[in-house]
């Protein structure tokens, strides 16, 4: 552990501090109840994000297949926890260990070609899942949906919104210092260097398939508890949806918030998904509008890619490095090390690396 | 016997479908090395045109699918020359991205503009079936399968012997030597776009009808025609054609004589299970890298 390291886990903490501050704003009536819910949707987004973050910010694999995961573990969970009457940490455990098995083995099939078919794969295996969770009535209750409770701690602790709430803020937290933990380590490295040049990275000993299994598996690990925690959350959950939109919105927010940014994920997430819910259904008229947050995330993806790749994140950065002259040579260093998805969250990425190499 | 053939020319029909579908998608693949993943929902937005205007402007059925085919042919030159001609610098995986997001936009204005309502498009020859060995097979039908098998052809033709198929398949080969020797690749993934739509928009057109025209008309063709594009593998035109046909006979098979719930998902598993040993497909060749 250093001080940047130390420096970085501080300011997540910090920044959950402040997100489990919400139901206090609410009880005190500065903001509406809604929002609760709709913050508690974004962090499951985010994490779910994170996971997708590791894999397509730094391994560059689309994975389509983040809804079908989501709903494996929401339903899973929901079936020990609920129908089984057995601990909830027991459910969320396999409802991690078993998605996480499955995408082992999609990852062993599919990544062996150019990670070209990683998408396709996942998006029939998603598509597999759906149909599945519309058939597999005794365990998911079909097309009428299925019933969760607020999660119960060690058998004693009974949960509501507002502390479920906080229980999310905490798995959040958590999962933002192994994220950063695990794209400053080992696999972070080996990552980094496959992006740069695969060949280099090969002759180098690292194997291709071993870290892009690694990262599509965390990717599912991730998803899969983003849907355990969003059926006790949200307490219902139905097959349909569970459908590639989810997969999309996913996909939106973190390329929108900013490939390989930890914060950049959160961001995206209040973007796509909170920002729709609280400010554009509020404007009059065009409000009204079905599928207008979805155009909106569309849009911005494409005009993300297009013209400002680093992500939303990159503004707060680009507008820090004017007043500091010496981040902007690294800047530099990273954009030019490869136009088309570097960010200078990268070159801090790099610093790190040097820095827990001393 | 007669249940077996009965299958089989459904299968045909259905294998019509997704080669059309399929063809759109490898044809995009090819000339801009790039998964068009909003093939479904463009062929979605060109279905729903022509229910528009065959439905609410009572436009005689092929009329509308004429102007359906022209309306296509204009959102492909339309995406071509606002959003792909900007992504020349753009890494492959970003690429996806953004067809990805043209998914997303195509999704969120349909709705928007054509209302949320299902409706139903009619069949283009409403009545009458040949008898063949025992199995039905409708007029409708038969004009799918021929539509499907013609447009292949012909489209093969056009690859393998006029000038513009030696373009497709010069820019398909390299970009940047075609573009070196005077091929105007512009022209080349204008032409591919546009053709994507069309062919995207006539296999929604000959879906519709068994169903009703929804934002999730072409889901499932879709993921069938990108199956049937990983079966057959990505190096040839040919391929994944071949590849659509497997699959929908084994699809019709399948949950005939197996499940009709699980027929697919077993399918699926089945093609996942093909690429372990075979990841190039059935046709390909090993994509290599250049140090």
């Amino acid at each position: 552990m250093n001080s940047k390291s130390t420096k970085t886990y501080l300011s997540y903490i910090i920044f959950g501090v402040v997100l489990a501050a919400l139901p206090l704003l609410v009880s005190t009536g500065i903001i509406k109840t809604s929002w609760v819910g709709i913050i508690g949707g974004t962090i499951i987004y985010a994490i779910a994000g994170l996971g997708l973050n590791l894999l397509l910010g730094y391994s560059g694999l689309i994975s389509l297949g983040t809804a079908g995961f989501m709903g494996l573990g929401a339903y899973i969970s929901a079936y020990i926890s609920g129908d089984l009457g057995l601990p909830w940490e027991l459910g969320m455990l396999l409802a991690i260990v078993i998605p996480l098995a499955f995408g082992i083995l999609i990852g062993l099939a599919s990544l062996r070609m150019e990670g070209l078919y990683l998408g396709i794969v996942t998006l029939c295996v998603s598509e597999i899942l759906r149909k599945t969770f519309d058939e597999l009535e005794p365990i998911t209750g079909g097309f009428s949906g299925k019933k969760a409770d607020f999660p119960t701690l060690f058998g004693v602790i009974e949960l509501d919104q507002n502390t479920t709430y906080i229980l999310l803020v905490v798995v959040l937290v958590l999962l933002m210092i192994l994220t950063y933990n695990l794209a400053n380590g080992q696999l972070g490295r080996a990552l980094h260097a496959m992006r740069g040049s695969q060949v280099a990275a090969q002759a180098m000993g690292v194997s291709l398939l071993k870290y892009r299994l690694i990262a599509f598996a965390l990717a599912t690990a991730y998803a899969s508890l983003a849907g355990a925690l969003y059926v006790h959350f949200i307490r219902f959950v139905y097959p349909s949806t569970w459908t590639l939109s989810v997969s999309l919105v996913i996909m939106a927010l973190v390329v929108i918030g900013g490939l390989r940014s930890i914060f950049g994920t959160f961001i995206g997430a209040v973007i796509v998904y909170a920002l729709p819910d609280l400010l554009l259904k509020n404007i009059p008229v065009i409000g009204d509008i079905n599928g207008l947050s979805y155009i909106f995330s569309g849009v911005l993806i494409i005009l993300v890619v297009l013209f400002y790749p680093g992500g939303v994140v990159n503004l707060f950065s680009s507008i820090g490095n004017k007043f500091k002259k010496n981040d902007s040579s690294a800047a530099t260093l990273a954009t030019a090390a490869d136009a088309a998805g570097e960010t200078p969250v990268a070159a801090a990425t790099t610093e790190g690396t040097e820095a827990s190499n001393e | 016997m007669s249940t077996l053939l009965q299958v089989l020319l459904r299968s045909l029909e259905t294998g019509a479908i997704y080669a059309l579908a399929t063809l759109g998608i490898i044809i995009v693949f090819r000339t801009n090395r790039m998964i068009n993943f909003a093939q479904g929902v463009m062929g979605m937005v060109g279905a729903y045109i022509v229910t528009v205007l065959n439905q609410n402007f009572q436009l005689p059925l092929l009329l509308s699918i004429l102007i359906g085919i022209v309306a296509a042919i204009a959102i492909g030159f339309l995406v071509d020359f606002v959003i792909i001609r900007r992504t020349k610098k753009v890494t492959g995986t970003g690429k996806e991205i953004i067809t990805l997001g043209m998914m997303m936009v195509f999704l969120g204005m349909t709705p928007m503009i054509f209302g949320v309502d299902p409706m139903r498009l009619p069949k283009v020859i409403e009545t009458g079936e040949l008898s063949i060995g025992g199995a039905n097979l409708s007029f409708n039908s038969l004009l799918n399968i021929v539509v499907g098998i013609g447009l292949t052809v012909a489209l093969f033709t056009i690859l393998q012997k006029t000038k513009l198929g030696l373009a497709i398949r010069t820019t398909a080969s390299n970009e940047k030597t075609a573009r070196l020797m005077g091929v105007p690749t512009k022209w080349v993934t204008l032409f591919a776009w546009a053709l994507a739509l069309v062919l995207g928009t006539l296999a929604g057109v000959m879906i519709a009808p068994s169903t009703s025209v929804t934002v999730n008309l072409m889901d499932s063709v879709q993921v069938n025609a990108f199956i049937a594009c990983v079966l057959g593998g990505f190096q040839t035109f040919y391929g994944p054609v071949i590849g659509a046909y497997i699959i929908a006979i084994a699809t019709n098979l399948l949950s005939y004589y197996v499940s009709s719930v699980w027929g697919t998902q077993i399918l699926y598993a089945l093609v996942i299970i093909f690429i372990v040993f075979r990841p190039v497909g059935l046709i390909g060749k090993r994509m290599t890298n250049k140090v």
